[in-house]
């Protein structure tokens, strides 16, 4: 099989190509500095594919438009392929560019997109709140099953890593509650995601049930029981934590450490704590739902989505914890 | 016409303690348009996922282009892989990428082509799918399953192969996307001189573009021939198999 070449005749305007011409072959173009090519010879040609067939036609015929030059020598079925080729070669020159927006543009979409996720947030909880107030008339509906299952995976599998980390890392518990609670958003919304692409979501609703009751709210209540329960647990550990380091690096007894801890740390505190758990537990649940319910048929756009839920979840955290801060400085707390 | 471009030699294969495949041996020559069908669990597209080097069989030879593909280096294998295209059922395309980039990417991969000008071949594959200009820059969850389906042949085209293979082609499409398929196939067939090898369960397909068919039964090769030819078999899967369209038949008559 010999290499494919070209040589090109500048007075004549002849391209003679020959060998296998595929798609491999695009480096033995020769530089054609804007002559025309009158005569496309192919009489030496020894192989010739749709890619070969292209990169000779482009070359010869930088615009599909442009006429094509004479074909000389070509073997018959070369030059079905060539002019099958010519015929389909209309889309590859024009470049679709996709459109690049502006600066005005990427603002206006952007606010419009995060006003349509507003409006839908918005939307979901109403949708939530009517099926809460059904299914409180018919309490028969409540999803027991599922809402145990998801009180075990969210509380009781937690339960050893907020005990080592907040053993490890102390008083810090504020932020890696946030954090714990964050992940298991980020499992509803990938578990939730994948159901909707592989229409589980859709078989649920055509079953006559509804994915709200069946799926969401026992995730939410879940989240709802687990959090402040976890935050307690956290609480205490973090203290025990606290007070092993005391003892054996700064020599403050076990006795002091807790008669001192009285003084400084009042109930207050952790009422404070234990108050903020089910608030955030409520709004973390509810954008893991509703991003894993409106992900969309591929599966790029579970990763997306997921990715998407921690980020608001971390938004929402930082909202919250600004607006309860300044509710207690008015209660006076 | 007479060169064999795939050659399968006494499989065995066994998958979760069953035995799929007893001694299966089939060759196909240049230029055929073949189809495999058989009853569910035959082992169809086990034998495909075998002959393309995704799964091992216990024991036996199967040779693409007179080069063995149980014996291949990986690096042997990818050369090989470069000579054949495969259409998985469902398409199997990128969901991250777009149309284009999707059917470019074998050219990224394999070649040293700078990418606008693979971006260029792959719209002349798309193209010679049957498909409109504007499809390239859109994502695959924006379109149909035919759609989807002529995507995933342009990306199994678009190294020029010799050899494509098809699991299921129609299945999942409407009859008159099905009919377009096997049409646009066949002429592909025809214009680039492809040899394919298609699995299905699609008789419509078997009676329009196949030059012929291979039946698999018991873990073996049943029989092989013409479509004309097969029906004289004295088989009771195949009389089945084939009854269920002349029933059709009788009744499209009867209206």
């Amino acid at each position: 099989m010999t290499a494919a070449a070209a040589h090109f005749d500048a007075t004549q305007g002849v391209l003679i190509a020959s060998g296998a011409w595929r798609v491999d072959a695009a480096a033995a173009l020769p530089r054609l500095d804007g002559h025309i090519v009158r005569v496309l010879d192919g009489t030496a040609i020894t192989q010739l594919d749709t890619n070969g067939a292209w990169l000779l036609l482009n070359a010869v015929r930088p615009q599909p438009d442009d006429p094509l030059p004479e074909l000389r020598g070509f073997q018959p079925r070369h030059l079905s392929l060539l002019n099958l080729v010519a015929e389909h070669a209309a889309t590859t020159a024009a470049r679709i560019e996709p459109p690049r927006a502006g600066l005005l543009e990427t603002v206006g979409r952007s606010s419009y997109a995060v006003a349509r996720h507003i409006s839908g947030l918005v939307r979901f909880i109403g949708q939530l709140t009517l099926e809460l107030g059904q299914l409180i008339r018919k309490p028969e509906n409540w999803r027991w099953r599922e809402l145990g299952a998801q009180v075990s995976t969210v509380f009781v599998g937690a339960i050893p890593i907020v005990i080592g980390m907040m053993f490890l890392l102390g008083v810090v518990f504020a932020y890696l509650l946030g954090s714990q609670a964050q992940q298991y958003g980020a499992a509803i919304t990938a578990q939730l995601g994948t159901m909707k692409v592989n229409e589980e979501i859709d078989a649920i609703t055509t079953l006559g049930l509804s994915p709200l009751a069946v799926l969401v709210i026992p995730r939410i209540l879940a989240l709802l029981i687990a959090l402040p329960l976890l935050v307690f647990i956290g609480d205490i550990a973090g203290v025990i934590g606290g007070m092993l380091v005391a003892q054996a690096q700064l020599d403050i007894s076990t006795y002091m450490f807790v008669d001192r801890m009285e003084s400084v740390l009042r109930l207050k505190t952790l009422m404070v704590g234990i108050l903020k758990g089910p608030v955030f537990a409520v709004f973390i649940a509810l954008i893991a739902c509703r991003m894993g319910l409106s992900v969309s048929r591929d599966a790029s756009s579970v990763g997306a989505h997921t990715t998407s839920t921690v980020v608001q979840s971390l938004v929402a955290i930082i909202i919250l914890n600004a607006i309860f801060a300044v509710m207690f400085v008015r209660m006076d707390i | 016409m007479s060169e064999t471009v795939l050659d399968v030699r006494d499989i065995h294969t066994t998958l979760g303690g069953n035995s799929i495949h007893r001694g299966l041996s089939l060759t196909v020559a240049r230029g055929e348009v073949i189809a495999l069908i058989g009853g569910s669990g035959t082992g169809k597209s086990v034998l495909l996922r075998e002959i393309i080097g995704l799964l091992k069989p216990q024991a036996g030879h199967i040779k693409l282009f007179g080069e063995s593909v149980l014996d291949s280096t990986p690096a042997q294998m990818n050369q090989l892989r470069q000579r054949f295209g495969v259409l998985f059922q469902d398409g199997a395309l990128f969901s991250s990428l777009s149309v284009e980039d999707n059917v470019a990417t074998p050219l990224f991969e394999h070649t040293d082509l700078p990418h606008p000008l693979c971006r260029q071949l792959a719209r002349l594959k798309l193209a010679l799918a049957g498909l409109p200009a504007d499809v390239g820059i859109k994502r695959p969850s924006e379109l149909s399953g035919g759609m989807r389906k002529r995507v995933a042949l342009a990306r199994a085209l678009v190294l020029d192969p010799e050899l494509l293979f098809l699991d299921e082609p129609t299945s999942g499409l409407d009859p008159i996307s099905a009919r377009a398929f096997d049409t646009l196939i066949r002429l592909l067939a025809d214009n680039l001189g492809l040899t394919v090898f298609l699995v299905t369960h699609d008789l419509d397909t078997l009676f329009s573009i196949i030059d012929r068919v291979i039946v698999l039964a018991d873990g073996r090769v049943l029989g092989s021939g013409t479509v004309a030819e097969l029906k004289q078999f004295d088989d009771p899967w195949l009389n089945d198999y084939f009854s269920a369209r002349a029933r059709e038949e009788e009744t499209l008559d009867g209206n």
